[in-house]
């Protein structure tokens, strides 16, 4: 179908919509085209290759197998090491999330008073956010170090401690510090939607609750926390799946250790890949980490369609 | 006992002084308007007495108690916002209970006082639904209800009518009355309409860039405004102001203007030769015979009344006649003044002067 005919159809009096309709809608079509195959080649073609690949028994450097049916995932499903890097991944989310959410509205709610400094402090929140996760993470393991890292030396002067703690070597602490690293990395994220969702919130309705008799912490929970429902809706699944296939982080942190206990789906997929050269199950992994992600994406039109519904009543 | 005494309030933001030495004192029960234009302060000493703001100097009491340093919640007061700030996530039933809820009412009371408030105010079938279902006058009573419910000393009410089409507006006034009727409690009511505070009040303040100008009810505002501010600001087409000199002694004293002099008797015996200010309400020029003569400039008819604007030898006037005034444009007309209803302010300091002017004196024409 080509511009010409259609113009040339409306010109003879097109029985449906007028001539105007028509080119608007073949404009529509035009103009939304090269995002159509943009699209196409850079989502639907790593996805569709992913699923065939994870089909194969395959050689990285190599690229070469053969194809083994659903093999690849039933080796996955009898493995530990699969179900432990599942936990890993459930485990670092949940908790690097919910640092996050609770500090990002913290920190939002002090940055929405009036206080001195306001300007200053609301850019200098935003810099874990801008710095690049190489270096915040080179800092931070610097930090971490058990040998001259800053934190053991002040824990150690504080008398906190009497033997330099092992961060990122031992666990529960690699875990911990993950989580930590993660929270301090993304929590502005969360600030800067709250706090722009908070400068929305009509001020007459917190007077109006003082005046009902509402306190700080009911104004909170009776204002606030409803006001900010949508915008956290979308925050928490939107960082849920950024956090659900975090890897430089992870990796430049830990690189997985100790053993494998801070090894998330997205390590094992690297290490599969490259490290294992076995691109088969690597891309095995992948697709299992996909099919968990449709669950939360499932559950975030689940929720926004409710939204409409309720609002369209 | 719910009176509202005001102390020589003052409240500053920064530099700009919002209120400026204001005393005055809500009688328990009364209807009270905050009359006055744009940024004069109504909303600022409002929401002084709702302790969402606070005085810079002075006191402000409900009752006995002295509440600058009580809290919005624990001052007995309910208050009705210009955008009715309902809790959009609740629904109406929930927003009109949320103050019980806050001050430990329990359930079934809650329930009970809902139900009752509801049927007062014809919500109920409404209670399940949130504030963005309802229309602008509903939204409107639910914030009243929310109000009422708790059966507060004193209802703040911040031009709670401004959002609302006019017709929706004078019935709205019409339940306001009675309701503040049935409920019996003090209500102070913020408006910038003249015809809000007129129909609706026991007494009206008028303020003016934080100022304090009269503090009367609506007859008396109207009959004797304080000063020239009130006697302009009230009623419409507003007062015409013609300017002139007092001329004779003490007891034979008259007014001139523009070769034209009315006696009057002046109590206190006020200086002639003072510049004054004659005012005179649309209504009490009456055209058509009279010693004055002027020239017909423009004629509005309402329907129900023509606006008719002379042209006098003493300035300009707004004239209101009957809707079956025939007048042109240009026609030459004799009018005359009510001269028991007039009104003389001093130019310089704009005070009203207590002055009486006698008819049987008024000179044949000048
Ligand atoms: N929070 C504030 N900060 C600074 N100035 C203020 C503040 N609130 C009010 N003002 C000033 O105080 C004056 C009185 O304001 P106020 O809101 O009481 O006026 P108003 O009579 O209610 O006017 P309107 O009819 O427009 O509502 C105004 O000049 C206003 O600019
Ligand atoms: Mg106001």
């Amino acid at each position: 179908m080509t511009a010409t005919t259609i113009t040339g159809s409306a010109a003879a009096g097109a029985p449906r919509g007028s001539a105007l309709d028509r080119r608007y809608a073949m404009l529509g079509l035009v103009l939304i085209a090269p995002s159509v195959m943009i699209f196409c080649m850079v989502i639907v073609y790593p996805l569709v290759s992913a699923i065939y690949l994870s089909l194969f028994s395959i050689y990285t450097p190599t690229l070469q197998g053969d194809f083994v049916g659903l093999d690849n995932y039933a080796t996955l499903m009898a493995s530990g090491e699969f179900w432990r890097s599942l936990l890993n991944t459930v485990i670092w989310t949940v908790c690097t999330l919910t640092l996050q959410i609770v500090f990002g509205i913290a920190v939002a709610l002090v940055l929405h008073q009036n206080m001195a400094f306001r300007a200053l402090a609301r850019s200098l929140i935003l810099f874990p956010y801008f710095v690049s996760t190489v270096v915040a993470v080179l800092v931070w393991r610097w930090l971490f170090n058990d040998l001259y890292g800053i934190l053991n030396h002040m824990m150690m002067w504080a008398g906190l401690v009497d033997m330099p703690l092992d961060y990122l070597g031992s666990m529960p602490n690699a875990m911990i510090s993950v989580v930590i690293v993660g929270a301090w990395k993304y929590f502005p994220f969360v600030v800067i939607a709250v706090l722009a969702r908070l400068q929305t919130i009509p001020e007459p309705l917190y007077e109006a609750a003082k005046i009902d008799g509402a306190g700080p912490i009911a104004r909170f929970f009776d204002v606030t926390l409803p006001q900010l429902r949508d915008v956290l809706v979308v925050i928490i699944l939107l960082r849920a799946i950024w956090d659900f296939k975090e890897f430089d982080l992870i990796f430049l942190l830990t690189g997985g250790g100790p053993l494998i206990s801070t090894q998330t789906l997205p390590l094992m997929v690297y290490k599969d890949a490259f490290g294992l050269n076995d691109m088969g199950r690597a891309s095995a992994v992948a697709v299992t980490m996909m099919l968990v992600m449709l669950v939360f994406m499932i559950a975030y039109l689940r929720l926004t369609g409710r939204e409409e519904k309720e609002a369209a009543q | 006992m719910a009176q509202v005494r005001f102390d020589k309030v003052r409240k500053a933001f920064g530099a700009a002084v919002a209120v400026e030495g204001l005393d005055l004192v809500i009688e328990d029960g009364a209807f009270v308007s905050l009359l006055g234009p744009s940024g004069c302060g109504k909303t600022t000493t409002l929401r002084m007495l709702a302790g969402l703001e606070f005085p810079t100097s002075g006191t402000i009491a409900i009752g006995d108690r002295i509440v600058n340093d009580v809290a919005p919640g624990k001052r007995d007061i309910a208050m009705v916002f210009q955008s009715y700030a309902l809790y959009p996530h609740m629904s109406v039933g929930e927003n009109i209970a949320y103050p019980l809820k806050k001050h430990g009412v329990a359930k079934a009371e809650r329930e009970e006082k809902v139900a009752q408030v509801a049927r007062t105010l014809q919500l109920e079938h409404l209670l399940a639904r949130k504030p963005r279902q309802l229309s602008g006058g509903q939204q409107q009573r639910v914030a009243l209800g929310r109000a009422l419910v708790r059966d507060p000393q004193v209802f703040l009410l911040d031009e709670p009518l401004s959002n609302l089409d006019a017709k929706l507006r004078a019935h709205m006034r019409a339940e306001l009355i009675e309701l503040h009727r049935r409920v019996g409690r003090t209500f102070v009511y913020v408006t910038h309409d003249q015809l809000e505070a007129m129909t609706m009040s026991d007494k009206i303040a008028v303020m003016r860039d934080g100022v304090l100008q009269q503090y009367a009810p609506p007859k008396e505002v109207y009959d004797r405004p304080a000063n020239m501010f009130v006697a302009g600001f009230i009623g419409t087409p507003p007062m015409n102001f013609l300017s002139g000199e007092m001329t004779g002694e003490p007891g034979r004293a008259a007014f001139r203007c523009a070769g034209t002099d009315l006696p009057v008797s002046l109590a206190g015996g006020a200086s002639p030769e003072r510049k004054v200010a004659l005012g005179v309400r649309p209504e009490d020029v009456s055209l058509g015979s009279g010693p004055f003569t002027g020239t017909v400039r423009l004629v509005e008819p309402t329907g129900h009344e023509t606006i008719v604007v002379v042209e006098s030898p003493a300035g300009s006037l707004v004239t209101r006649a009957g809707a079956d005034v025939a007048l042109a444009i240009g026609e030459r007309v004799p009018f005359d003044l009510e001269a028991e209803r007039l009104h003389l302010f001093c130019a310089a300091s704009e005070a009203r002067l207590l002055a009486s002017f006698t008819r049987s004196g008024a000179p044949a024409q000048a």
